[in-house]
C-alpha cells in the first residue's frame, strides 16, 4: 500500500516537472524575472538619479537596450537552454521509466516471491503431511511385523519346549523301559521254573487251538 | 531264480517216478543225503575245481551215490546232474523235492525252538496244536534257545508263532516306553 502510494507520488511530480520544462511561455517568464530583477533595480537607481535630475531618452535607451538584450538572449541562449533543459527532461524521463521498469520488476519479483513462498508453505505443509502419514504407516508396519515376530517367536519357542519336553519323557519312559525289561529279564532268568516253562507250553497250546477253531 | 525252477523240475521228475509213498520218502532220505554230501565243502570244491573233467565229474557223482548205498533212481539223478553242471543245485533239488512230497503227502514242516530243552510229551502237544490248525501232518524239527527265557516259538509254512516269554518282556516294555 505505502509502496503503491509512493509510486504515484513520483509519478504527479514528474507530470508536473514534464509540463513546466515544455512550456515556452512559462520558461521564458522565468528567464525575463530572473533578467528583470536588476532591471528594476537600475530603475529605482534611475529614478533617484531623475529626481535628482534624469529624463525619459535615458529610459528609453533602457529599454530599447533590453529589448535587444532580449532578443538577444530568445536568439541564441533560448534554443540553448531549451535543449539541454529538453535533454534534461527526457533523460529525467528515461531514468522515471526505468526505475518504474525497475520498480514493476520489483514488485513482480516480490509477488512471486510471495506467491512462492505461500506455495512453498503449502508444499511444506503438503509435504510434513505426507512425511506424518508415511511414518505412521512404517511405524505400524514395523509395530505389526515386531508383534508378528514376537508371536512366532513364541509359538515356536512353545513348541521347541513341548517338543523337548516330549523328547525327554520318551527318553526317560524308554531308559525306563530298558532298565525294566533288563531287571524283568534277569528276574526270569534266575527264578523261572519247569512249571513256568510248562505253563507257558499249556498257554501256547491254548493259542493254537483257538486258531485252529477259527 | 532260475535254480530253483531247475530244481522243481529235477525233484518233479524223481516224483514222477513211483507212486508208492515209502519209496518216495525213501528216495527223499537218500536225496538229501547225497546233497549233504555234495554240498560239502571239500567236496563241493573239488567237483567245482576246473582240474576236474567233465566225465571225472560224472565219474565221481556215480560213484558218491553208490558208496551212500543209494538206490538206481538216485544213482540215476546223481549222473543226470552231474551231466548237466547242476551239482551245486543238487541241495535245492532236495528241497524242492520234500516241499513237493509233503505237499503230495499233506505234510508240513515246522521249526519248533524252546527256551529249555523239552521232554517228548511238551513237543508231541505242541506239534498236536500245530497239526489241529493246518490241517495237516507236521514234521518238527526241534530247536532250543535259552534267550527265550521261557516258552516256545514255532515257524510253519513262512509264519512264526511266538510263544516266548522274551517277546512278551519286550513287548511290554515297549508298551511302557510308549
Amino acid at each position: 500500500m505505502l509502496r503503491s502510494v509512493i509510486s504515484m507520488g513520483r509519478a504527479s511530480m514528474a507530470r508536473v516537472q514534464r509540463s513546466i520544462v515544455r512550456s515556452p511561455a512559462v520558461s521564458a517568464a522565468m528567464i525575463g524575472a530572473a533578467l528583470l530583477a536588476p532591471v528594476s533595480a537600475w530603475c529605482a537607481e534611475a529614478g533617484g538619479a531623475e529626481a535628482e535630475g534624469g529624463s525619459w531618452l535615458s529610459l528609453l535607451f533602457y529599454i530599447i537596450n533590453f529589448a535587444l538584450f532580449i532578443w538577444i538572449l530568445m536568439r541564441y541562449a533560448a534554443p540553448m537552454a531549451r535543449k539541454f533543459f529538453a535533454d534534461r527532461a527526457g533523460g529525467i524521463r528515461e531514468t522515471f521509466t526505468r526505475a518504474e521498469t525497475a520498480l514493476k520488476q520489483a514488485q513482480d519479483l516480490a509477488n512471486r516471491a510471495a506467491e512462492r513462498m505461500s506455495r512453498l508453505g503449502a508444499e511444506k505443509q503438503q509435504l510434513r503431511a505426507d512425511l506424518d502419514a508415511e511414518t505412521g504407516y512404517i511405524a505400524n508396519r514395523i509395530r505389526e511385523l515386531a508383534r508378528e515376530a514376537a508371536d512366532r517367536i513364541v509359538r515356536d519357542t512353545r513348541l521347541t519346549g513341548a517338543a523337548i519336553t516330549e523328547a525327554a519323557q520318551r527318553q526317560v519312559r524308554a531308559q525306563l523301559a530298558e532298565a525294566t525289561g533288563r531287571l524283568a529279564r534277569d528276574l526270569v532268568a534266575q527264578n523261572f521254573s519247569d512249571d513256568d516253562q510248562t505253563r507257558l507250553l499249556r498257554g501256547f497250546e491254548e493259542r493254537l487251538a483257538q486258531e485252529a477253531r477259527r | 531264480m532260475k535254480s530253483s525252477r531247475v530244481a522243481k523240475r529235477y525233484a518233479r521228475a524223481l516224483l514222477g517216478l513211483s507212486d508208492d509213498r515209502a519209496q518216495l520218502e525213501t528216495w527223499g532220505a537218500e536225496l538229501e543225503r547225497l546233497a549233504r554230501v555234495a554240498d560239502a565243502p571239500e567236496v563241493a570244491r573239488g567237483l567245482a575245481s576246473p582240474e576236474v573233467s567233465h566225465e571225472a565229474r560224472i565219474a565221481a557223482m556215480a560213484k558218491i551215490a553208490e558208496r551212500l548205498e543209494s538206490s538206481y533212481p538216485l544213482r540215476s539223478l546223481a549222473v543226470v546232474v552231474a551231466r548237466h553242471g547242476r551239482i551245486a543245485d543238487l541241495a535245492a533239488v532236495s528241497q524242492s523235492y520234500q516241499d513237493q512230497l509233503d505237499l503230495l503227502l499233506g505234510r508240513a514242516r515246522a521249526t519248533l525252538t524252546f527256551a529249555r530243552e523239552p521232554g517228548a510229551q511238551d513237543t508231541e502237544a505242541v506239534v498236536r496244536g500245530l497239526e489241529a490248525m493246518v490241517r495237516k501232518t507236521v514234521i518238527a524239527t526241534v530247536k532250543v534257545d535259552q534267550s527265550l527265557l521261557g516258552g516256545v516259538v514255532a515257524e510253519l509254512e513262512g509264519k512264526i508263532y511266538d510263544g516266548s516269554l522274551a517277546t512278551r518282556l519286550g513287548e511290554a516294555a515297549r508298551r511302557l516306553a510308549g
